[in-house]
């Protein structure tokens, strides 16, 4: 374990030296996701100014929602982001081929590859938003509650890579995985709003099926007073099995993985 | 001569006609996958808009039945104004493409401008799909002739505003030749001001103004808005006179911008 962090260190260190190399697009990509999400936030601001609540949701607790969901977001995309690119950038080109013949993890060499500093941009937007709404909602800021935020968008980002995870899979087969992958990445979308305003079906296929709700919905309610039961702390639960069936599919494709010839 | 000129053109045509169906089978994944994400997004602004109006009977105006209808409308609609002339150009200079652009006996400009409108017609059939969808939403679509005419002409002239903008801002490729950032900046400026996200006219007025100065709204608020009826019929000559001013003032500044950049083109090595 301690040998894996060192040997990600390294990989991080020599990302990074890449990355300085073009300070202008690193600046560029970290910020620019800003600017998106700023167009959808302005949006949501100009809206709910005009009502009262939104399906008894303040605008503040919508931004605390919203934040959350990007924060863990944003996680899945800075350190797992080559789950998109398995397909077209290693898989099509052989250079997967090089992750089977030495001595780590192919998984590990293939996250650790390239740390993505896009995501950058979407960690700021959360931390603010969540920072924001924290501080309008009057929530108490005790170490109950900080460590409960920090396990909750860990395990949200977990969430997100498990199930990218499992859907990069598929480019065992297909090589190009990122139809399937978006496909199913597109319903957090969903979890960015509270679940209340859709119909149960939605709420139900977010909460059991592709459980982005445990990433924004439900610590967002449990910090809010809203009673949401025994959901509110079944998020780590959620992504650790999640990501263990993950993992093991990942396995069961590696070993039909025949490579592309090329 | 005229048999044989109408004869290439059929048959270009028809090369056309044939390739199209066989670009949706090769990237037929990307294809549905474009569908399912519009779709998915539809299914989030149907139901947030519900949400809203739980509380409330009108904003801006608008009831709910008229923002759905806009709103569909414009997630449909708007997959297909935007150009691709600021990436398009930024491929040629640094492929050395543009020297030979340069040499052929046509219009440059024009040869891509009709180019453009060609792709804004096939895109804006492939998405009719999607039109299916916005209707099972709610989405009413007008039975007046005349309100179709006139949302095909605004369509029109907005599209022509966007492709002159975009124009004069693809003339920076020439001295950076990389526009990436400055792309970003405007996805989101237009995200915000065009009027794909809700009607404009739900924005505080000084929002409206600043939209109202930017070109974006041309090409989804102005169309989109006729088409659903949140601009009334009554006023779709004057909304159309300030196109035509758009697309004269922009064509003018776009033909002045390019004649001064490509004079700065330096092919690298091509």
């Amino acid at each position: 374990m301690t040998h894996y962090l060192s040997l990600y260190g390294l990989f991080l260190r020599q990302r990074f030296k890449i990355l300085m190399e073009y300070r202008m697009n690193f600046l560029i990509g970290a910020t620019s996701t800003i600017i998106l999400q700023g167009a959808s936030l302005l949006t949501i601001t100009v809206v709910m100014s005009q009502i009262p609540h939104l399906n008894g949701w303040t605008l503040e607790a919508i931004f605390l929602i919203y934040g959350l969901i990007t924060l863990a977001k944003s996680i899945n995309h800075m350190f797992a982001d080559n789950l998109w690119t398995i397909g077209g950038q290693y898989i099509r080109t052989g250079m997967f081929d090089r992750f089977l013949v030495r001595p780590v993890d192919p998984l590990f060499h293939l996250l650790a590859d390239r740390f993505c500093h896009d995501g950058i941009g979407n960690f700021l937007v959360g931390s603010a938003l969540v920072a924001y709404a924290w501080h309008a909602l009057a929530i108490p800021l005790t170490v109950f509650n900080l460590i409960y935020l920090i396990v909750m968008v860990i395990s949200g980002g977990l969430i997100f890579i498990a199930l990218n995870l499992i859907t990069a899979v598929s480019a065992f087969w297909v090589i190009e995985s990122v139809p399937v992958t978006r496909a199913i990445f597109d319903n957090h979308l969903f979890a960015q709003y509270p679940l209340t305003i859709y119909p149960q079906a939605i709420g139900i296929l977010l909460t059991w099926v592709i459980p982005y709700g445990f990433a924004s919905f439900y610590p967002a309610s449990y910090l809010l007073g809203q009673e949401v039961g025994l959901l509110a702390f079944l998020s780590p639960i959620v992504a650790i099995v999640l990501l263990s069936l993950s993992y093991r599919f990942w396995r069961f494709g590696l070993r039909h993985y025949a490579g592309t010839g090329s | 001569m005229n048999t044989l000129i109408l004869r290439r053109h059929w048959r270009a045509f028809a090369g056309i006609a044939e390739m199209t169906p066989k670009f949706f089978l090769a990237y037929r994944a990307w294809v549905w996958l474009a569908f399912f994400s519009q779709g998915l997004s539809m299914t989030i602004f149907l139901f947030f808009w519900r949400a809203v109006y739980e509380n409330t009977d009108q904003i801006g105006g608008l009831n709910l039945d008229q923002t759905l209808t806009y709103v569909l409308l414009a997630q449909v609609i708007s997959l297909s104004v935007w150009t691709n002339v600021v990436s398009n150009m930024g491929h040629m200079v640094r492929e050395g493409q543009i020297g030979v652009e340069f040499l052929r006996p046509i219009d440059f400009q024009w040869a891509q401008y009709l180019g453009g409108i060609s792709q804004l017609a096939i895109s804006l059939l492939l998405n009719l799909p999607l039109l299916g969808l916005a209707l099972l939403y709610g989405a009413q679509l007008p039975t007046d002739v005349r309100v179709w005419i006139a949302f095909l002409v605004s369509l029109f002239l907005g599209y022509t505003v966007i492709f002159l903008f975009d124009w004069c801002i693809a003339c920076l490729v020439f001295y950076t030749t990389e526009v990436w950032g400055l792309m970003v900046f405007l996805t989101g400026v237009s995200a915000f001001f065009s009027g794909v996200l809700i009607p404009l006219v739900m924005m505080p007025t000084w929002l409206q103004t600043i939209a109202a100065a930017l070109p974006f709204s041309q090409v989804v608020f102005v169309p989109v808005g006729l088409l659903s009826g949140t601009i009334p019929l009554t006023e779709a000559p004057a909304r159309w006179l300030t196109q035509l001013i758009w697309v004269i003032g922009l064509a003018i500044v776009s033909r002045i911008c390019f004649q001064i950049a490509s004079r700065k083109v330096t092919v690298q090595g091509g």
